[in-house]
């Protein structure tokens, strides 16, 4: 029989209680004393899981993982011995195979960071691009507006000559003109120089 | 993932009543029991070995089957106490000092005759014979006791299935060494044990699949 009386503040809080007793009924085929002991028992778990485990959803997975097992198994619990023991090989066994699986995960997987995120838009997070991109963009805003929709479209968004003439009604060969004006404006713009 | 409140209810109210395992030593005892009948039948068909009542005589004779006798016993004790959670681990040493006997007495005749040359032609030597006996007599105990172990498969199953292969192997090449003449404990030990791996390389394939089946069904 196991009985834990509250012990200090880092122990778990359980109240006095007969796990044996209702491990027993719940053999038997007792639905509330079974719902009863794997309430009571939970916390415990918990506790001796976040001993290994340190994200909660880790602690969670072995405590249910424990309490399936628990299920499965039940009828290996001898009421004659104490069920501390029972309970803490079980949830062992369990927080040992979470951990390798997780380690093995681990060496198969890589974790995204923020540079495996970039992409090529407008909107990319690289932030080692953060000020060349704002710089660009401010200097595109001083373009006269035939130049900054030529970059935008032919450069930024990477249309055909034919598709940005369809968009601007403008003729290809103005929105030759007016890039070739606006890359000029920028490399001047971006040196420091302002346009004139 | 389900909540955990969640996940309590779902079992209480799928809880059916079981009944309780019996303690390891009587479990022992009656797949003990089991295996004692299955080598009474073998020597009674295959009657006992000609030179059986010199051979006791003969130290070597006496002392290995002993300890194959002793290894049995204590590996099936081991086995079904490694199969319950609240089980020292210690448990898997208890059948080593009897295998160490029983290794040192070893023999390996029975690999060396598989096909006899003879003026009739080609026929099975002595070792295939042998082989097939000790599929027939370790086959069903393999069987019962991997079946009487099966609640170990969440926990221990390698020390588990690795002890019942021990105490199938022990007991097959007792029953083996009083029915022929030639040691074939080397060939039962390779059979029972590698069948034994085999089933755990399986079973971590399959097992994680025959587990859930287990937990659907409950």
């Amino acid at each position: 029989m196991l009985s834990i009386v509250e012990a200090g503040s880092t122990a778990p809080s359980v109240r006095e209680v007969d796990w044996s007793i209702l491990m027993e009924r719940a053999q038997s085929g007792d639905p509330g004393a079974y719902r009863r002991l794997l309430q009571e028992i939970a916390p415990y778990v918990r506790s001796l899981a976040a001993k290994w485990c340190r994200e909660p959803d880790e602690v969670e997975e072995v405590l249910q993982d424990t309490l399936l097992t628990i299920h499965a198994i039940r009828q290996t619990y001898d009421p004659a011995r104490p069920f501390g023991p029972w309970l803490a090989a079980i949830t062992k066994r369990r927080m040992a195979d979470r951990l390798r699986r997780s380690g093995l995960r681990r060496q198969r997987e890589t974790p995204l960071t923020r540079e495996h995120e970039t992409f090529p838009g407008t909107q990319a997070n690289n932030p080692a691009d953060a000020p060349e991109r704002r710089a660009l963009g401010l200097a595109i805003n001083q373009l006269p507006i035939g130049q900054r929709q030529a970059i935008e479209l032919l450069k930024l968004r990477e249309m055909s000559l034919k598709e940005a003439a369809a968009t601007t009604g403008m003729s290809i060969a103005a929105l030759k003109v007016a890039t070739h004006r606006a890359l000029k404006a920028l490399r001047k713009l971006l040196a420091g120089d302002e346009v004139r | 993932m389900i909540p955990t409140p969640d996940l309590i209810d779902l079992l209480a109210e799928g809880l059916t009543p079981v009944r309780r395992l019996r303690k390891p030593m009587t479990r022992a005892a009656q797949w003990l029991l089991l295996a004692s009948i299955v080598t009474v039948m073998l020597v009674i068909a295959h009657g006992v070995r000609p030179d059986f009542w010199q051979c006791l005589l003969d130290r070597s004779f006496a002392v290995g089957t002993a300890a194959s006798v002793a290894t049995g016993i204590c590996a099936t004790l081991a086995a079904f106490q490694l199969n319950l959670p609240d089980r020292s681990r210690g448990w898997v040493l208890l059948p080593l000092p009897a295998l160490a006997v029983w290794l040192s007495m070893i023999g390996y005749q029975c690999l060396t005759n598989w096909v006899a040359f003879n003026p009739d032609g080609m026929r099975w030597g002595e070792a295939a014979r042998c082989f097939s006996t000790l599929v027939m007599v370790s086959l069903p105990l393999a069987t019962t006791i991997l079946v009487m172990l099966r609640h170990s498969a969440p926990l221990r199953p390698v020390l588990a299935t690795l002890t019942a292969g021990l105490s199938v192997s022990a007991i097959t090449a007792t029953a083996l060494s009083l029915i022929h003449n030639p040691d074939a404990s080397i060939m039962v030990l390779a059979w029972n044990l590698g069948t034994m791996v085999a089933i755990i390389a399986a079973s971590g394939t399959i097992g994680r699949r025959l587990l859930r089946l287990a937990f659907a069904s409950d």
